[in-house]
């Protein structure tokens, strides 16, 4: 992967603190007001990859909506750099949402320097940083394709590539493997890595899989069932990386366990 | 609806099913017509017979003043087609944006939607007499009310995510309206604008009908009123191949610009 | 499961005091209320005369003139139409269904004269208006026609679209309780088609309407449409809006009656609102 940055292009420093404080949240639907965050309150260091597991539909991604600005909480702050988040564009941040919400009528190579423009690149360096951030992802072949061509776990690498050409100081991202066969998602958690050591965002992402969480995260938040609470903060250290190691197994036990997921898989 | 209803086939099915038995049936309905005519012994002027009105059509297409009448009809079509268009999709996107600019005008709107435009041909007749502009403005009154609700309700059913990835991006409301929102909801606009051209159309002809000096209604009224029914005909099916016309402009345009989907 | 889409509206959401519905009311009453207001200082400065549009009558004059009228020859003059339409547009449904389901089941007819019908079905009725004067007439014959006409070449889609389309699930379960094909026709294909038939005869009620008027217009010699000609003839300006909404009432209550019997026939049906306007 190319490494040369222009200063426009770049704009990145590392990343700053983001800090949930008692955070209540609810949405109103035909039928009622649902209550989804119940008192949340936690804080992901600069530079640290915190992963979000809870069960389904519990309020992760609206974690990450409100982390980026998109809803206001209904009670409580969030904060980025010690600064309360505005609602509406937030430059700092990039965010892949779960659905890949390409625009359809842009070709990918466009879709993924589209940011680039709208936060006052060139047109030329733009398309650029693309190129280069589609070969990361492994759709080199894809430029020209729009998005009716493309395959959902396509569409969605496609969405992460537009955030990381970003260089977000903010990172956040919802499930963005999810749509992904085993081996590309093997590979993708790898590229991700190595793309994270670049920049150091401070990254909030969110995943159903507790395994991956103990890859990616620097730190596993645990949440629970609908409306969500924090369970548990869960430290993840090198040697729980490795899932050759008692140390993994000792990790997922536990993040599993505060799930309510326990014992073996004969439900013993 | 306006999917055709017409199955479709295969192989030598298609050739029994959409060119053999149609063409039988334009011949039956063409030698029923014949039929009539020598059963009852009808006047000429109440039903001519088709190679009348087929051979009064070639007629009126050599014309000069035919054409003459025809572009009357589409200028006025086509300048408030235009004024109509613009002005519906501005007025719907300020719907489909700002809620409460929504919930301000939907009452007016729905009143006026149901006067139908062929309410209005009296009123233009009285202020604009028989000129142009009063059809011209006719026909945008018309075009103008299906291209709000149109463009409106394809605003609406713009995908959320795309909204949030917009605003992700750094995109402002006017950002947002402008690449985001009318690009995405273009299709619906589109086909919007085919159901407000048929209106239009149909619009312009009714009020040549009831109060014009010129254009392809009044060619027609005209051939009415001294009885050339053949004439009529002709017209009528030139009023169907113009409008069909217009229609397939449309849905062409859409689909080379627009096939995204 | 996602949570509101615009940031901006959940944000005022919050602050808002009144509630949605009543907010509504309220700026809907005020649209109504400005551009009643804007009508009449219209009114007001073309009243000085020149220009094209020299009489344009305030909305106090209008609603006299209305008033007037509602509590005179209205009511005549609305018979007379409905009569008219409800005529055409009852032979017109008829006739659609009927045709619909022979062109629709058999299918060599649908393949020699469902075509021909595609054909003319752009043509508008109302361009049919000097034809139908031409071989009946001014007079309700003439009209009916019209309105049938209208009528007919919209249901006629709907009635082939219900006879052929069954759903899978619908005809497996007729298979598997042996039914004959009476009994089939009966229970599966008739019940389908009416329901498709009854949704066309609600999208046809306005162009079945809209024809009602310009044939009126064009022809007159009662009706809504020809008091709506006879006024304008005697440049009664205010007469003329004053049956223009008339028109639009009628019409709007046509609409509101046919969605309630549609609501309570078929109640497990989302009704999309028919927003073809004549």
């Amino acid at each position: 992967m190319s490494t040369e940055r222009t200063p426009a292009a770049t704009g990145a420093q590392a990343g700053g603190a983001l800090a949930f404080e008692r955070i209540f949240h609810r949405y109103a639907t035909a039928s009622g007001t649902i209550d989804v965050l119940d008192d949340v309150s936690f804080a992901v260091a600069p530079g640290e990859v915190a992963c979000v597991v809870g069960p389904s539909g519990c309020g992760k991604s609206t974690l990450l909506s409100l982390a980026a600005g998109l809803l206001r909480p209904a009670r409580g702050t969030v904060r980025w750099d010690g600064a309360e988040v505005k609602l509406g564009p937030n430059s700092h941040l990039g965010m892949a949402f779960q659905q890949p919400g390409l625009f359809p009528w842009l070709n990918v190579r466009r879709n993924v320097a589209i940011g680039l423009t709208t936060r006052g690149n060139a047109k030329r360096d733009a398309l650029r940083i693309a190129d280069e951030f589609l070969d990361t992802v492994g759709l080199a072949d894809f430029k020209d394709a729009y998005p009716n061509q493309l395959s959902g776990g396509m569409a969605q690498r496609v969405g992460i590539a537009r955030a990381l050409a970003l260089r977000p100081r903010l990172l956040l991202l919802d499930e963005p493997f999810a749509a992904v066969d085993a081996f590309t998602r093997i590979k993708l958690q790898q590229e991700f890595k190595s793309l994270l050591k670049l920049n150091r965002p401070t990254v909030l992402f969110v995943t159903h899989d507790v395994s991956e969480a103990i890859l990616l995260g620097d730190v596993i938040v645990v949440m629970s069932q609908r409306p969500a609470g924090v369970v548990r903060i869960i430290p993840v250290e090198r040697e729980d990386r490795n899932r050759a190691s008692p140390a993994y197994a000792r990790k997922l036990a536990e993040a599993l366990a505060c799930l309510g997921v326990t014992g073996d898989a004969d439900g013993g | 609806m306006s999917a055709p209803i017409v199955r479709a086939a295969s192989g030598g099915r298609f050739l029994r099913n959409r060119v053999l038995l149609p063409l039988v049936g334009v011949l039956i309905v063409a030698c029923a017509w014949e039929a009539t005519l020598l059963v009852y012994q009808l006047p000429v002027i109440v039903l001519p017979a088709p190679l009348s009105v087929v051979q009064t059509l070639g007629e009126l297409v050599v014309t000069a003043s035919f054409w003459h009448d025809v572009g009357i009809s589409l200028y006025e079509f086509g300048a408030g087609y235009a004024l109509g268009v613009v002005g519906g999709v501005a007025v719907g996107m300020l719907m489909g944006e700002s809620r409460y600019f929504r919930m301000t005008a939907t009452p007016v709107i729905e009143a006026f939607r149901f006067i139908v435009p062929f309410a209005w041909i009296p009123l233009t007749i009285l202020w604009f007499g028989t000129s142009f502009t009063g059809k011209i403005l006719l026909v945008a009154y018309a075009v103008f009310f299906v291209m709000v609700v149109s463009t409106a309700r394809a605003v609406a059913q713009v995908e959320p995510t795309l909204t949030r990835v917009g605003t992700m991006l750094g995109m402002g409301s006017v950002a947002l309206a402008l690449n985001v929102h009318l690009r995405a909801a273009a299709p619906g606009i589109a086909s919007g604008a085919r159901a407000a051209a048929a209106i239009g159309w149909i619009a312009v002809v009714a009020a040549e009908y009831i109060g014009a000096s010129a254009g392809l209604g009044v060619l027609i009224t005209n051939a009415a009123s001294s009885l050339a029914t053949a004439t009529v005909i002709a017209g009528m099916i030139v009023i169907g191949v113009v409008g069909a016309g217009v229609s397939e402009a449309i849905r062409w345009l859409s689909r080379a610009y627009l096939d995204y989907r | 499961m996602a949570p509101d889409t615009d940031p901006r509206e959940r944000a005022s959401a919050a602050r808002r005091p009144l509630g949605p519905r009543a907010l509504a009311w309220m700026l809907g009453g005020a649209g109504i209320a400005v551009t009643l207001v804007a009508w009449s200082l219209l009114a007001r400065a073309l009243e000085g005369g020149g220009g094209v549009i020299s009489r344009l009558p305030g909305p106090l004059l209008v609603a006299h003139d209305l008033a007037a009228y509602v509590t005179q020859d209205f009511a005549r003059d609305l018979v007379s139409s409905l009569w008219v339409f409800a005529a055409g547009w009852l032979g017109g449904v008829v006739l659609a269904t009927l045709t619909g389901l022979m062109l629709g089941r058999v299918a060599v007819l649908g393949n020699i004269f469902l075509p021909v019908v595609e054909a003319i079905r752009p043509v508008s009725s109302i361009a049919w208006v000097p034809l139908s004067i031409v071989w009946f007439g001014f007079g309700f014959t003439s009209k009916a026609f019209l309105v049938g006409l209208a009528v007919f070449l919209v249901v006629i889609v709907y009635a082939v679209d219900g006879c052929r389309r069954i759903p899978d699930d619908l005809a497996r379960t007729a298979a598997m309780l042996g039914m004959n094909r009476r009994q089939r026709f009966r229970n599966l294909i008739l019940p389908g088609t009416l329901v498709e038939v009854l949704i066309g005869a609600r999208v046809s009620l306005m162009s079945g309407w809209g024809t009602v008027i310009v044939a009126e217009l064009v022809a007159a010699n009662s009706g809504l449409g020809a008091h709506l000609i006879s006024v304008q003839q005697s440049y009664d300006v205010a007469a003329v809006v004053a049956t223009m909404i008339c028109f639009g009432v009628t019409g709007f209550a046509m609409n509101a009656l046919f969605s309630a019997a549609e609501e309570r026939l078929l109640p497990w049906r989302r009704i999309a609102r028919a927003d073809a306007h004549a």
